[in-house]
């Protein structure tokens, strides 16, 4: 029978219409800014660099789709593989009801059922309404094998049965050009073609023929060291041995080899091996079944637990029983489906090994190592792929009620011999029990022995719909079909939290913190949340590129400071910049924001070991950089830096520290010196002196009251943009809606200390918008310590120390004796 | 497995030659044809070829 490509499609392009109406209109947290920005300028992303997804999502970027921005193409990119996906699982579900339901509407039913599940999941949900990841690309992928290898499993022996299995070949390797995830459903592939036909594996040319195609879709990787000699914006790991332009020698060279294979090999990550367990397995799969819970009611704020409980148990078992009647009822499809599920959970819980979720067991704070974030995006494939077990669970529901009622009301046809008096192909008998009715008319006979007639039909002829079989009248599965409507439970459980409707936060928290940077002024930031918007708006939207943006998580890597060496000097656009920068000259720099070549970059060691406190001296500026407050104990490459910077820019840039930085600036003793203005700390020659608009503020430093006022005023949009998204998902990224209400009470505090009263109200209510439309307070109940601190999820360049070795570092730098950093 | 029929060929061949010249305009500095014929090299051409055997 030929699969229902027409309904799929028709059912695809619903979920797309759905994800469309709920799409982003913008940019948002975490990495959608830095996948969004990387396609953009055909660059590369963190480790492993995605290059397919880079290549496909540059071309989109370029569509001419009238009045859509950069980003929503992105993210219609992201709405549109998730779409595909969903029509896929529908026709891999109708596939597998092939041969158990005799009409055609009840299969489609079930299958709608699938796609639907999978596609109003929470994270599937809210990953395809903005490009956060790459995973929407490999969901995609991942689908289309299923349907190739499914197809396969039918006839592994037909006449395309070999090409089928080498484009899976092909798109295994394409897949894991996009994200190694692209591999997860080879051992499911594998397993279907041992149990479905060994003797394949035994065929030398087409083996050979699958790894060379396998290779062939590994090649997009060779563009990585192509891109990196041209040293685009966004250009992480420096992927090529290439200093000045792109050249044979040195894009063939050890140099270039060596890192691109650190960044296909993620070992920026240092993830450890697999043996060194981060958490218990037992909570790792604890982490699943959090996430699971979120799929069919995302509760953000706790408030209906029991219930969210309640669908989760409910989805699993409508899961479990799922794949009990696939295992019933088609083993051909079953012996691939059930080992992708069982990859896409279990195996996937222990081989990503993470730490203790972000927001999983709260009672156990920070006594367990974390996540920095929640990692829900990583099981997307996961619970995508539940829903085909899910919705066939739905129709084993379906099918008992239908029954139960035939059974009730007596609408049978019990002795009939097979035929179909409604014209439908559906049959039932009086009774209603499953088995009853003969294939092709006799006698009733036991359930089981009509399970084996139906399991010989299906043997000969997989694909055909059963002629007659055992099943209830069509008016009975017609009175039973509310059964099906708990398809619709995802739909409505997340359609306030998985949508993205008007969310700009990214992009104005981005514009709000770029503009409390004086112009050519350089930002030093912490990573992810405040660093990824700030790219997307700097090269995407060209909103503030004289800033420079140095962030400190990836300045701990060895490449991070050739591209700040490297980058341009972009003119400050005072037209579009804040009010308050106007009617001043403000001296384009000439030099780089670090004085030094590429070679000295490379040379700067991974740590400083200090002996002891050390001072820094920068004219009047005498900061002491105590090695009792730096985290690991010793100075870190990116410390080094931030402190060169300072050296180099004296009397050139501004240098501010993002105020996500939280304590960053005391740590490297800088804290009298820094002054706060909108959301950055600007680093100041001297201690200011203090007056009506620059106060000290215990545990807060010096604050410019006057510049961050008008900031607040006339060019901060983040709060607004903040209250009309409301409803603050994501915890792990609070921080950003809680700098706004941190800097709005530190203005509001400071303009009361100096008897300006009648401007604290409006800014209060404000304070009151952003904090109420987020429930931020709330959102924190139970989780991290409030702070406004962004953490980041790039993680240090290399593993220093937590405390000083006792020779002074060989893999560092001493200090020396003489009381000055180097 | 059978040898590759003309046609199917045809189709390497056309893969072939939109991913060389991606590669090229790639290595030239291209930014906007580059990528347009590779993604239409690896997605479209490359699976067509697979397809047609």
């Amino acid at each position: 029978m030929r699969p229902s490509y027409r309904a799929a499609a028709l059912v695809a392009l619903a979920v797309f219409a759905l994800y469309a109406a709920t799409l982003a209109p913008s940019s948002a947290l975490w990495d959608a800014s830095e996948y969004i920005t990387a396609a953009y300028v055909l660059g590369i992303p963190h480790p492993p660099g995605n290059p397919l997804f880079v290549l496909v999502g540059n071309v989109v970027t370029h569509l001419p789709l009238p009045g859509t921005s950069v980003a929503v193409r992105v993210n219609l990119l992201a709405a549109l593989c998730s779409a595909v996906a969903a029509g896929v699982w529908f026709l891999v579900t109708e596939r597998v009801l092939t041969g158990w339901l005799a009409a055609r509407w009840q299969r489609l039913a079930g299958a709608t059922a699938a796609a639907l599940l999978g596609a109003t999941a929470f994270t599937v949900w809210n990953q395809s309404v903005v490009n956060e990841k790459v995973y929407t690309v490999s969901l995609a992928i991942f689908a289309v094998v299923a349907w190739l290898t499914v197809q396969w499993c039918d006839d592994p022996e037909g006449r395309v049965a070999d090409r089928r299995l080498l484009l899976i070949a092909y798109l295994l390797g394409l897949g894991y050009a996009n994200h190694p995830a692209g591999l997860l459903p080879l051992p499911a592939v594998g397993i279907a073609v041992l149990l479905r036909r060994p003797q394949t594996l035994l065929r030398a040319r087409l083996l050979l023929a699958g790894a060379g195609l396998f290779a062939l879709g590994l090649t997009p990787f060779a563009t990585q060291p192509i891109r990196a000699a041209y040293h685009p914006a966004i250009n992480e790991g420096d992927p090529t041995g290439c200093v000045d332009g792109i050249g044979w020698a040195c894009t063939f060279s050890a140099t270039t080899w060596q890192r691109l294979k650190a960044n296909i090999d993620r070992e920026q990550y240092g993830k450890p091996a697999l043996s060194e367990r981060q958490a218990p397995f037992t909570a790792q799969l604890g982490m699943w079944w959090l996430y699971f819970r979120w799929q069919w009611l995302r509760d953000a704020y706790g408030e209906h637990d029991t219930l969210q409980r309640v669908l989760g148990v409910l989805f699993l078992a409508l899961g479990v029983l799922g794949g009990w009647v696939h295992w019933r009822r088609d083993r051909r499809s079953f012996v691939f489906l059930a080992p992708l599920v069982a990859t896409l959970t279990v195996a996937l819980a222990f081989y990503l090994n993470f730490r203790y979720g972000y927001s999983q067991a709260p009672h156990l704070g920070d006594t367990v190592p974390r996540e920095v974030r929640d990692r829900d995006y990583f099981y997307l494939w996961s619970f995508s792929t539940w829903s085909v077990w899910a919705a066939l669970g739905l129709v084993a529901c379906w099918h008992a009620a239908a029954e139960g009622l035939a059974a009730r009301i007596g609408w049978a046809r019990a002795g009939r011999g097979g035929t179909d008096p409604g014209g439908d192909g559906t049959m039932t008998r009086a009774d209603g029990r499953e088995g009853s009715v003969a294939v092709g008319g006799g006698p009733p006979r036991p359930a089981a022995a009509a399970r084996q007639d139906v399991a010989a039909a299906r043997g000969a002829a997989h694909s055909a719909p059963p002629s007659a079989a055992a099943l209830p009248g069509r008016r009975a599965w017609l009175l039973a079909s509310p059964v099906l409507l708990l398809a619709l439970v995802p739909l409505a459980g997340n359609w306030t939290q998985a949508p993205r409707i008007g969310e700009t936060v990214a992009r104005d928290f981005a514009r709000d913190l770029l503009n409390s940077v004086e112009p050519y002024g350089i930002l030093v930031t912490a990573g992810d949340n405040d660093t990824f918007p700030l790219w997307y708006a700097q090269e995407v939207e060209g909103i503030r590129r004289d800033v420079t943006v140095a962030v400190t998580s990836l300045l701990n890597t060895d490449w991070y400071a050739r591209g700040l060496i490297r980058r341009p000097v972009y003119e400050y656009d005072a037209a579009n910049g804040p009010a308050v920068y106007r009617g001043r000259a403000w001296p384009k720099p000439t030099e780089p924001v670090l004085d030094m070549s590429i070679a000295e970059a490379d040379a700067v060691p991974p740590y400083v070991v200090l002996p002891g406190p050390q001072l820094f001296v920068q004219d009047s500026l005498r900061a002491v950089v105590d090695p009792r407050r730096l985290p690991y104990g010793v100075l870190e490459r990116a410390d080094v830096l931030v402190l060169r910077m300072i050296r180099d820019n004296a009397g050139e840039r501004p240098i501010y520290f993002a105020r996500t930085m939280g304590g960053y600036p005391h740590a490297l003793g800088l804290e009298r010196y820094t002054l706060s203005q909108g959301l950055a700390r600007k680093l100041l020659p001297r201690e200011p002196d203090t007056g009506r608009d620059t106060l000290y503020l215990p545990g807060d430093g010096y604050f410019d009251v006057a510049r961050t006022r008008a900031l607040w005023r006339d060019a901060f949009r983040g709060p607004e943009a903040i209250a009309r998204r409301g409803e603050w998902v994501d915890r792990a990224s609070v921080g950003i809606p809680l700098s706004y209400v941190d800097t709005g009470l530190t203005l509001a505090s400071a303009l009361a200390q100096t008897g300006r009263d009648s401007l604290v109200p409006s800014i209060l209510a404000r304070v009151e918008r952003v904090a109420g439309a987020t429930r931020t307070l709330e959102l924190l109940r139970g989780a991290q310590p409030l702070q406004p601190e962004v953490r980041s999820d790039v993680p240090r360049g290399r593993e220093v120390p937590v405390r000083p070795p006792d020779d002074g570092g060989a893999a560092g730098r001493d200090g020396g004796d003489s009381g000055r950093v180097p | 497995m059978r040898m590759p029929s003309r046609r199917a060929l045809g189709w390497w061949g056309a893969a072939a030659l939109v991913l060389l010249l991606g590669y090229v305009d790639l290595a030239r500095g291209g930014v906007t044809l580059a990528p347009v014929l590779l993604v239409l090299g690896y997605v479209v051409l490359v699976p067509a070829a697979v397809l047609r055997g």
